[in-house]
């Protein structure tokens, strides 16, 4: 496909990444830092900037690893391992890194790093940028996307969930129960946007 | 010292650990590599028979497939592209694209007069089930059965309630996106098809 | 622990402790295939072999397990079922391994896995480890199970691809929305609100 064409295909992809293909209400990743952080909009801020960050470069870097490494050795059964080994060690490098040069920054992000580690959607991605085959540029826009989409619902969730009455809701569904059907009437809002690409 | 306490000992530890883990990886893919290669082999195969109606029966054993897909399926390669074909020249043209959540494979059979259609079949496709997937069922698939190309070449997908002609298929209700993408599939691997055979 | 009461790890990991009712653990993985119960059953399958095998392994491995690398050391194990039930998937059940596409690998990440290792298997006996792993694993698969059914027989009239007597017939008119992700987090609320009132009630 030349150049022309996957600009097209990535701004498409990117997109549909955000509203029609979301993540978390879509494809039921990365639920369980969604259900526990979503408390507070200016931890879920941090964890989503983060998660966007991180899951854009992990995307390039799988990728490059996937078709530059692994196939012409014909070891493409190893992903798994290799993709979470570079994930790991990606966010371990950002978090020395972070530490070092941006104080600042660190106070925002830091803490939330190494819960991206075991964040399955970054792994998500990573594994169906495999299973669609998509370009380097149309990874990167999917694995931006992706990281966007997720941060627009946790934010939502969070400043949903900062607003409710905890009084007003029954016992047995408070805490994980109200999230979960918040996240639903989210996912069937989004639905709404399946029309639209 | 006891082995524990030395300091490579972590390292080691890893190496021996991952030599092992990779040992077992690699001896099973090994193990079903040639299983793989056959499934992936007998799964193109029944797709291409399922619309070449002449050879096709019901229920045909794995080995049956083999055996009729070696004998009465010739192969074409033009422009890195397979095309099956028989010996009344009725073709299997390859459509691949992708779907809603992932590639759609499959094929799509035409009989000699270039125009009429005698099936279709689908051996990957991933999507939504009870919707998308749809169209691996009978009742969807049975439709293409005798329809014919519009003058351009090109089938279209209609929606439910409207009338069809001869060209028409009537798509997936609350499929929307699948359909469109299928259509678009078909109609780009029949243009493709006609312009590699007219040379 | 010291000796083990099987009954109690058994009622632990069904009840008391469930992972997805009580821990909220490991959902992300698995909601994504409850659309269909047999998909559900082969993910649960595999998800109870590699928990129990790996709290196994990493039971079994305590002592010489440098505690720095411990992390590294589970995910390893982890990732080594989780390859081999990909592997044989891929060339003994093609289909299924289609249908579950890259949900098989992300059991790797569940957070049941990782969770049990840390949580019992790093400091205790291979057996219990086993044990342990083998009912939370079992607990997960019996709520999933039910959404799963749920969403199958009310959004696509059939249980395990066979039709229902009335929900397959015109007269039902198919709940959509049960087979597309908005479904799965309406009846895993449903089901958790019901487990954890009964649990309450319990207390009381």
């Amino acid at each position: 496909m030349d150049i022309q064409n996957q600009f097209w295909q990535a701004l498409i992809v990117c997109i549909s990444a955000i509203f029609t293909q979301n993540m978390v209400l879509s494809y039921f990743l990365g639920l369980c830092p969604f259900l526990g952080v979503s408390r507070e909009v200016k931890s879920s801020f941090g964890l989503g900037i983060a998660v966007i960050f991180v899951m854009t470069f992990t995307v390039a870097i799988n990728w490059l690893v996937y078709h530059k490494i692994l196939i012409p050795l014909g070891l493409h059964f190893f992903r798994f391992i290799i993709f979470i080994i570079v994930i790991a060690a990606f966010v371990q490098i950002i978090e020395m890194l972070i530490e070092r040069f941006s104080p600042t920054l660190y106070q925002i992000l830091g803490v939330f790093l190494p819960l991206i580690t075991v964040n399955c959607a970054i792994l998500g991605a990573c594994l169906f940028m495999v299973i669609r085959d998509y370009s380097f540029i149309v990874s990167v826009a999917y694995g931006f996307g992706s990281g966007l989409g997720w941060f627009i619902a946790i934010m939502a969730m969070a400043g949903i969930r900062q607003r409710l009455d905890a009084k007003k809701i029954p016992q047995g569904l408070q805490g994980p129960g109200i999230s979960l059907i918040i996240a639903g009437i989210m996912a069937l809002a989004f639905v709404g946007f399946t029309g639209v690409l | 010292m006891k082995i524990i306490d030395l300091k490579i000992y972590p390292v080691i530890y890893i190496f021996i650990l991952m030599f092992i883990a990779s040992s077992i990886i690699i001896g099973a893919a090994k193990f079903t590599e040639k299983n793989v290669k056959m499934n992936e082999k007998i799964a193109i195969g029944k797709s291409v028979i399922q619309v070449l109606p002449e050879i096709y029966k019901k229920n045909m054993t794995n080995a049956e497939i083999h055996k009729v897909f070696n004998e009465k399926v010739k192969k074409a390669n033009i422009h890195n592209t397979y095309y099956y074909f028989t010996e009344n020249q009725s073709y299997a043209i390859p459509i691949e694209g992708k779907g809603f959540w992932a590639p759609i494979k499959g094929f799509i059979g035409i009989e000699q007069d270039k125009k009429t259609i005698s099936g279709i079949s689908f051996y990957e496709q991933n999507e939504t089930p009870g919707l998308g997937a749809e169209i691996m069922k009978e009742n969807f698939r049975r439709q293409f059965n005798g329809k014919k190309l519009s003058a351009d070449g090109k089938i279209n997908f209609k929606r439910k309630g409207e009338k069809l002609s001869e060209h028409d298929i009537e798509a997936i209700t609350g499929a929307t996106q699948t359909s469109t993408r299928l259509e678009k599939i078909i109609n780009n691997s029949i243009k493709e098809w006609l312009k590699n055979i007219s040379n | 622990m010291n000796g083990y009461n099987h009954k109690k790890i058994l009622i632990d990991g069904l009840w008391t402790n469930n992972p997805i009712f009580c821990q909220v653990l490991g959902i992300c993985s698995t909601l994504a295939v409850t659309n269909l119960v047999l998909n559900t059953l082969v993910m649960c399958a595999a998800l109870i072999f590699t928990v129990s095998l790996s709290a196994f392994s990493v039971a079994a491995l305590r002592h010489f397990t440098p505690k720095n690398i411990r992390m590294m050391v589970e995910t390893l194990i982890i990732a080594l079922y989780v390859i081999i039930i990909d592997i044989l998937l891929k060339a003994y059940w093609p289909e299924m391994s289609q249908n579950l596409g890259p949900y098989v690998g992300l059991v790797i990440t569940n957070c049941i896995v990782m969770g049990r290792c840390e949580a019992c298997a790093i400091s205790n006996s291979p057996k219990i480890a086993l044990l342990d792993g083998f009912y939370n694993a079992l607990g997960y698969t019996f709520i999933l199970f039910l959404i799963s059914s749920i969403r199958e027989i009310l959004g696509m009239g059939t249980f395990a691809g066979i039709p229902m007597p009335f929900f397959s017939t015109p007269y039902w008119d198919k709940w959509i929305i049960m087979v597309m992700p908005p479904g799965a987090f309406f009846v895993l609320a449903m089901i958790v609100w019901l487990m954890r009132s009964i649990q309450l009630k319990k207390i009381k």
